[in-house]
């Protein structure tokens, strides 16, 4: 079967909170200097999710980032995993776009890789954390969407996912080619093995603009744009500590989970 | 006169002799051929390199015992005892030669006084033998040492008995043979104990004749016993007296515990996952070791209660390549049981530290912490197993360059460097000395106020020195350790170009693992800087007078030696000799000490990985033998090292009593005049 992938590569989430800032008037954050962008949590594990099913049921996988030239690199991470190509979608048109321009983008690019079975995105993006491009992406390929996959199997041409729901998991059948949303419930993504890792070092990542997925401008024009930021502020932290004691840890335990039931 | 030119049963007594000879030197050789094609089995390795200087050293180190007598202490006279058995038996072999060879298979007849000469010196060399196996003895079966705890199998057990037995029959063998001898046949001039107990044989009476014939009797059975010996030892599991020369020959000459590059051409299978993969000087080492112990009682994993035993991990080994050795030769590819899994158990092989304590308290030179990590190396590369928090780690490092992340990470690389004034290289710039801060260095906040202190040092000092700052990354040491060597690989091929395109000639690192990796494994990928580790360069500070520690520091200190800046590049004194600069510093030093020091728990990757539960931990038991000095305050010169200390101390509860420091912290309080302590 042949899977599609979706990435992004995001602002390391693990930067120190003092290091965040944000120019509210632009209403854009600003990267701190020297940080080098990560791959966006939920997209590894939606590799993870690709290389599991190729690993069963061989076929290839295709990852495609949208962003800098710098996105490169989470395509070699990709490959290193287990993904056979990659392409960056990079164009300043690209720049900016909600949700409905990104996914319009990828599906741009997904018409000209051309067959696919099954096409993988994280659940939500690990920066503004929207979870919409995933479900607009089906809606524009004209597939069903499952979200939230914990688990993926794949049998003749139907897809079985488990799929995370607020009081457990339900199970749920797609015919394919159908898009998924993967959620961090899949598993930890492997680490790459060695001479994967030194093979995808080497590769050159080809670099597709508006113009090779033939994106129509007017789509990428930020006035036709379907949401719009209104305002961008960084949340205020408070930290507020209290250490729970106890003459012995079961008397410590019990007064810890009695502070709890207050809190919450 | 000689019991070969009788006649038994109609036969020569030289042909007795011959044949009897013939058959045991026949086994000897068929079984030794056997070893020998079983180090066959193993991958090549070039070890033949500098033939003088291995053969001076094996030479020397073997006759004179310094391999054995280096252990001596005054609880373990053990190596004491090898010398005088390896001397004493020594002896006895040339002497066999003569006896058994010369006088009885050749007959030649020697001149009387020439061998009273050499019968009296074996007549002194049995006492030494007789007093080693009573040493030995009284080790193995009544004091047993940590090291000798052990569950022998019948079979071991019985070697030892043997080996035992048998020497105290030879060195009775000798004496009565002798003594029958020069009484019977009323030699002179006699050897001395032989002479005093011939005398007393013809004082009681006995005739010529039983004396002869019990004589002739007595030297058959020595020579039975001897042919036995000769053909059982390379049968035995107890190989090393056979052995363990070559392996001094052909032990490394490079840098400790250095590891083999790993290639991704060559294999789909990497590191170590049957007998096959190891080196024939792997195996050879199997076939060496003397099962004395010394790497088990060393070994901080084992004696923390952890699964790991150097020492079993060889011998069992060394059995697995007995036993299986023989279906490997026929063709068979795969063994019966799993190397890792069966023979080795994984969980031994995540507990050790690469402090290389095993390495340095092998008398023998077997290389342990090479083996665990090729092991590792097949877990983690080809089997894709390993802890989840080592994971972790190498996640951050593939993401972020660094290990650290998560809720440590409270800075970013190069902030350390802010207030400070410091030359931050850019793209283009170029510097001569470079001071490579390390990750934990920059990123770890108690880590930060050695770098701090370091860099004000170098200040104080004029030196003229840059930094990378932000642009810094992990040296890969780490990866290596926990066995995934291609993002080492990655890292240094990076790092190397780095350096490269900065112009650096020369770098000071703060972190003992960054300076071994970046002096001893950067070459591998064609990276020669000159590397020195910070207490080597602010040795040298004030050796020219560059810098002065005039303030004095009224405390008792106790230096702890990191294990890649002692064991692993044998830098223990410039530590030393700057602590004891430092007026009214009173240095100390812990018992377990410089090449014996006790590891902090923290190498080979373990700042990251999980102690097995229920086990004590290393840290703990390293600051307990600081404790013990009652020192103030308990000097490092590694990061690690120095977090180990601090996490030991806060877990105890001791914040007020022992102080961990850096030695760089140490170094820029005593340079400061008095009065402005404190300001900093």
């Amino acid at each position: 079967m042949n899977t599609i992938v979706c990435v992004k590569q995001v602002l390391d989430p693990e930067i120190p909170p003092a290091k965040f800032k944000i120019d509210p008037t632009a209403k854009q954050v600003i990267p701190p200097p020297g940080v080098p962008p990560v791959i966006s949590v939920y997209d590894e594990r939606a590799i993870e999710a690709a290389c599991r099913l190729k690993d069963k049921h061989k076929g290839k996988i295709t990852a495609i980032s949208m962003g800098t030239e710098k996105a490169a690199d989470v395509i070699k991470h990709a490959i290193a995993m287990g993904a056979d190509d990659g392409f960056v979608l990079q164009d300043a048109a690209f720049e900016n776009l909600d949700s409905f321009g990104t996914a319009y983008v990828l599906g741009k690019a997904i018409g000209k890789i051309g067959e696919y079975d099954l096409v993988l995105c994280g659940r939500q993006a690990a920066d503004w954390g929207a979870g919409e491009v995933g479900s607009i992406l089906a809606e524009m390929l004209g597939i069903p969407v499952v979200t939230l996959a914990a688990d993926i199997q794949a049998a003749d041409n139907t897809l079985k996912v488990k799929r995370i729901v607020s009081d457990g998991f339900e199970v749920l059948e797609a015919p394919m080619p159908c898009l998924v949303t993967v959620s961090g419930e899949i598993g930890l993504p492997r680490l790459p093995a060695g001479p994967r890792m030194m093979m995808a070092r080497k590769k050159v990542v080809s670099v597709w603009k508006a113009s090779d997925i033939g994106a129509d401008s007017a789509k990428l024009d930020k006035a036709n744009a379907h949401t719009e930021v209104t305002a961008l502020t960084v949340p205020t932290r408070k930290t507020e500590c209290e250490i729970i004691t106890g003459s012995t840890p079961t008397e410590a335990a019990a007064n810890l989970a009695a502070k709890i039931n207050v809190l919450i | 006169m000689s019991p070969v030119s009788a006649t038994y049963w109609g036969l020569p007594g030289y042909i007795i002799f011959w044949v009897l000879f013939a058959i045991a030197f026949g086994v000897f050789l068929r079984r030794s051929y056997f070893l020998y094609r079983l180090l066959r089995l193993g991958k090549p390795e070039r070890r033949s390199d500098r033939i003088g200087q291995r053969a001076i050293f094996m030479l020397s180190v073997v006759s004179s015992q310094w391999c054995a007598l280096k252990t001596v202490g005054f609880t373990d006279l053990a190596g004491l005892g090898h010398a005088l058995m390896f001397w004493g038996f020594g002896f006895f072999l040339i002497g066999y030669v003569i006896i058994f060879g010369v006088d009885g298979g050749l007959g030649l007849s020697l001149p009387p006084a020439f061998e009273a000469l050499y019968r009296s010196i074996l007549d002194i060399a049995a006492l030494f033998v007789i007093a080693a196996v009573i040493v030995a003895a009284i080790k193995r079966y009544i004091v047993k040492p940590k090291r000798l705890e052990r569950e022998e199998s019948p079979k071991e057990k019985i070697i030892m008995a043997l080996l035992f037995t048998t020497m105290i029959v030879l060195m009775a063998l000798h004496y009565g043979t002798e003594a029958l001898k020069y009484s019977a046949y009323n030699i002179s001039p006699s050897p001395i104990i032989g002479g005093l107990l011939a005398n007393s044989l013809t004082s009681a009476g006995i005739s010529p004749a039983t004396l002869s014939a019990t004589y002739t009797a007595f030297w058959w059975i020595n020579y039975v016993l001897l042919l036995g010996a000769l053909v059982y030892a390379p049968h035995s599991a107890h190989l090393h007296p056979l052995f363990s020369p070559a392996n001094i020959f052909f032990r490394p000459l490079g840098p400790k515990g250095a590891l083999e590059p790993v290639s991704a051409e060559e294999t789909e299978n990497f590191g170590v996952s049957k007998l096959q993969d190891f080196t024939w000087k792997q195996l050879l080492d199997l076939y060496s070791c003397t099962w004395c112990g010394r790497c088990h009682a060393a070994c901080p994993a084992q004696l923390s209660g952890k699964s790991l035993s150097p020492r079993e991990i060889i011998l069992n080994l060394k059995d697995h390549l007995l036993e299986e050795g023989p279906r490997l030769l026929k063709g068979k590819a795969e063994a019966s049981s799993k190397l890792i899994g069966d023979v080795v158990a994984e969980d031994a092989l995540w507990a050790c530290t690469t402090c290389g304590a095993c390495i340095d308290a092998c008398a023998v030179k077997v290389e342990h912490v090479r083996r665990i990590m090729d092991l590792r190396r097949n877990l983690v590369l080809t089997q894709n197993k390993m802890p989840e928090t080592a994971q972790l780690m190498l996640r951050n490092m593939q993401s972020r360059g660094h290990p650290w992340a998560g809720i440590q990470s409270l800075r970013l690389r190069g902030d350390w460097t802010d207030g400070l004034d410091v030359k931050v290289l850019a793209d283009g710039d170029t510097a001569d000395t470079l001071f490579w801060v390390g990750c934990t260095g920059a990123l770890v906040e108690r880590n930060v106020k050695a770098t701090i202190s370091m860099t004000r040092v170098l200040k104080a000092a004029g030196v003229d020195f840059a930094v990378l700052g932000e642009a810094e990354t992990c040296c890969g040491d780490p990866a290596r350790r926990v066995g995934y060597e291609f993002q080492f690989q990655m890292m240094a091929e990076q790092n190397i170009e780095t350096f490269k395109s900065h112009n650096i000639k020369e770098i000071v690192t703060s972190c003992p693992h960054c300076y071994n990796t970046l002096k001893n494994e950067y070459p591998q990928y064609g990276g020669d800087f000159k590397v020195v580790h910070y207490t080597q360069f602010i040795g040298n500070l004030i050796a020219q007078g560059k810098l002065k520690l005039a303030n004095g520091l009224n405390a008792k200190l106790t230096y702890h030696d990191p294990c890649y800046l002692g064991r692993y590049n044998g830098v223990y004194q410039e530590p030393r000799q700057i602590l004891q600069s430092i007026p009214q510093a009173n240095l100390v030093e812990m018992a377990r000490t410089r090449d014996k020091a006790f590891c902090c728990g923290g190498g080979g990757g373990h700042m990251w990985i999980e102690e097995q539960s229920g086990t004590t931990k290393i840290n703990q038991m390293r600051l307990d033998d600081a404790l013990k000095t009652g020192a103030e305050q308990v000097v490092t010169a590694c990061p690690y090292c120095l977090q180990m200390f601090e996490e030991g101390i806060e877990h105890k509860n001791i914040k007020d009593s022992l102080k961990a420091k850096d030695l760089a912290e140490i170094v820029e309080a005593a340079m400061q005049p008095s009065e402005s302590k404190g300001a900093a």
